[in-house]
């Protein structure tokens, strides 16, 4: 199986000027197969974001090495980046004109450049991806009218338009509600089956990230990596000894959170 | 595909009023001159009349002044609004013609305290050294500006920069007004007043050809620019090395605003309102529609102004920033009021 991200003895941190403070996390080995589905999960403050900004570029790093389809991304243009890796980012979009087909379709742009014009192929694209994340019926709206769950499906259709091998999301379920959460993972899910696209995810729902992944990325706060599939996470007590706190469990039957039994008052 | 009809059809009408609105300048002013004697004036059928006279010398290149200086403020305060992703971003910003009015000041009011006189030593070659002057201030600015930009990713600090770089060039002006003989304060006020009205036919023509360059130079961006809409780190993850686009961005507005007031002294409001302007009539960030949109806009207000500005018929005409100030200030509270209710 060819990885579509490799990341080997990466340290990450964060940075003050040009000063880290302190080692965030230290990953030996992780890696991301084609078609596969990884969902990263961990506490509040644990890095997540921090992760995934390094893995982008979007932040320094203090060591490591992080392959793109096995060349080093150090070796790689952003150009060329954004040929293999889209994103679906939790950055406010402050335009009030901006329609839906309008944002969708700048997910063509490392196909065009500055001066292109759409051609078919692009087009195709683009309405694959709107048909995908069912927005056909609100294509022609402004997307900063738009709900929460409804935008986010819009940023997931522009990185499905910019045509990559690997989408990687940040926190694509938050702000919206459990049917939306949901709805989401579900797309995600068949893009990986359907499209043999591989997806990165942050997320603090960690039942449908259990239920949608193939594998599961755990950091802690003590800066502690683990990769593992879902079910051994959950048989092996793991996703009970990061998240269970104050009397509310993890219950592996069921795999839902509960509220332990005679702790309810 | 309705849209784009509808886009072309603004831009082809409001094309057809700049025309309109250019030959309208022409014709209108302390004296009126019928349309048919513009038209002979302009192609040299009456060379040695006054009317002739009127036209080439002081009407036309004022015209074309209006015309281009519209163009290149429109097109600014599109650049910098979408570089700086804030509606209040304008030519004004960034100190470049705060920049302009110090090396003007320098000029003009140096005479008070170095004995030259450079009002009084002829028309055309103060005018030729004030405009040099309000060049080399404006360029050293944004030279400086596009250091900090270089050394600081963060735009919104650039941006603020920007800002205290005009306060204290603006205060180090007023140390020089402060030493300054009341005659050469004159001159200087008259010159912030902002005229289209003090260039040459050489000049307008130089400034028309310099604009367009970089007119064309914009519109070179105009992909670059909607990714740019969605922000940084989308731009980044789309290909675009954000800090070199932005340098880029940087030259060419700033090198709009620099020409723009050497020649004409700081317009208020246009560069700010024209942006605004084009995305409620066209209903579109895009900036396919939008970089058009602007030039023709600019071009298209700053002669209505102009035009305003002649409408009492005495002698001289009200300042000009006066005019645009008065058109602007509203248009920019509508617009973002407007923006402030779509986002609710």
């Amino acid at each position: 199986m060819s990885r579509i991200l490799q990341i080997h003895d990466l340290k990450t941190a964060y940075f003050v000027g040009k000063k880290n403070q302190g080692i965030l996390h230290h990953i030996k080995n992780a890696y991301v197969e084609k078609g596969e589905f990884v969902s990263v999960l961990g506490l509040n403050g644990s890095g997540k974001t921090t992760l995934i900004r390094s893995i982008l570029g979007m932040q320094k790093i203090v060591s490591g090495q992080i392959a793109f389809n096995d060349i080093d991304s150090e070796n790689l243009n952003i150009n060329e980046i954004s040929k293999l890796v889209s994103v679906a980012l939790t950055d406010k979009i402050d335009d009030a004109f901006l329609k839906v087909s309008e944002l969708v379709s700048l997910g063509r742009f490392p196909h065009g450049g500055a001066m292109g014009r759409l051609n078919d192929n692009d087009i195709h694209k683009i309405k694959e991806a709107i048909e995908i994340m069912k927005l056909r019926s609100f294509e022609n709206r402004v997307f900063s009218q738009l709900s929460d769950g409804e935008k986010q499906r819009v940023l997931i259709a522009r990185a499905i338009a910019q045509d990559t091998p690997l989408i990687i999301l940040d926190e694509p379920a938050a702000f919206i509600d459990s049917p939306g959460k949901l709805g989401i993972m579900r797309m995600l899910r068949k893009l990986t089956y359907n499209k043999s696209k591989s997806v990165l995810l942050t997320t603090h729902d960690i039942e449908s990230a259990l239920r949608f992944s193939d594998k599961i990325w755990l950091l802690s706060p003590d800066g502690k990596f683990i990769s593992g599939e879902p079910n051994d996470m959950v048989g092996s007590g793991l996703i009970n000894e990061y998240f269970d706190k104050d009397g509310i469990v993890f219950n592996r039957e069921s795999l839902s959170f509960e509220i332990e039994s005679g702790a309810n008052n | 595909m309705q849209m784009a009809k509808r886009t072309s059809a603004y831009i082809i009408v409001l094309t057809a009023g700049v025309l309109l609105l250019f030959l309208l300048n022409l014709s209108y002013g302390s004296v009126l001159i019928s349309w048919d004697r513009v038209l002979d004036a302009l192609f040299g059928r009456i060379a040695d009349s006054p009317d002739a006279i009127i036209i080439n010398s002081y009407r036309l290149p004022q015209a074309v002044t209006a015309t281009f200086v519209g163009m290149a403020l429109g097109l600014s305060g599109l650049l910098l609004q979408t570089l700086f992703n804030n509606p209040l971003a304008g030519p004004s910003v960034l100190g470049i013609s705060s920049g302009a009015s110090f090396g003007v000041a320098l000029v003009v009011l140096s005479g008070s305290l170095s004995g030259i006189d450079f009002i009084l030593s002829g028309f055309a070659f103060g005018n030729i050294l004030v405009v040099v002057a309000a060049l080399i201030g404006a360029l050293a600015v944004l030279l400086l500006i596009i250091f900090v930009s270089s050394k600081i990713a963060n735009i919104v600090v650039v941006l603020i920069i920007g800002i205290m770089i005009g306060y204290a060039i603006n205060a180090m002006v007023g140390v020089l007004q402060f030493f300054s003989r009341s005659l050469e304060l004159q001159a200087y006020v008259l010159w912030g007043l902002g005229s289209f009205s003090k260039t040459t036919l050489t000049q307008s023509v130089g400034l028309a050809i310099s604009v367009s360059v970089l007119v064309i130079l914009g519109c070179l961006f105009q992909n670059s620019l909607n990714v740019f809409l969605m922000g940084k780190n989308y731009a980044r993850s789309m290909g675009i090395n954000t800090k070199i686009l932005q340098l880029k961005i940087l030259v060419i507005a700033g090198l709009l605003v620099s020409l723009a007031t050497a020649f004409t002294g700081p317009i208020a409001f246009l560069g700010l309102s024209i942006p605004h302007i084009a995305r409620n009539l066209f209903n579109s960030s895009n900036h396919r529609i939008l970089l058009p949109a602007v030039v023709v806009l600019g071009a298209f207000i700053a002669l209505l102004c102009n035009f305003i500005s002649k409408l009492p018929g005495y002698d001289t005409s009200l300042p000009i920033n006066a005019v645009t100030s008065m058109i602007g200030a509203p248009i920019v509270i509508w617009a973002i009021v407007k923006r402030a209710k779509i986002k609710q």
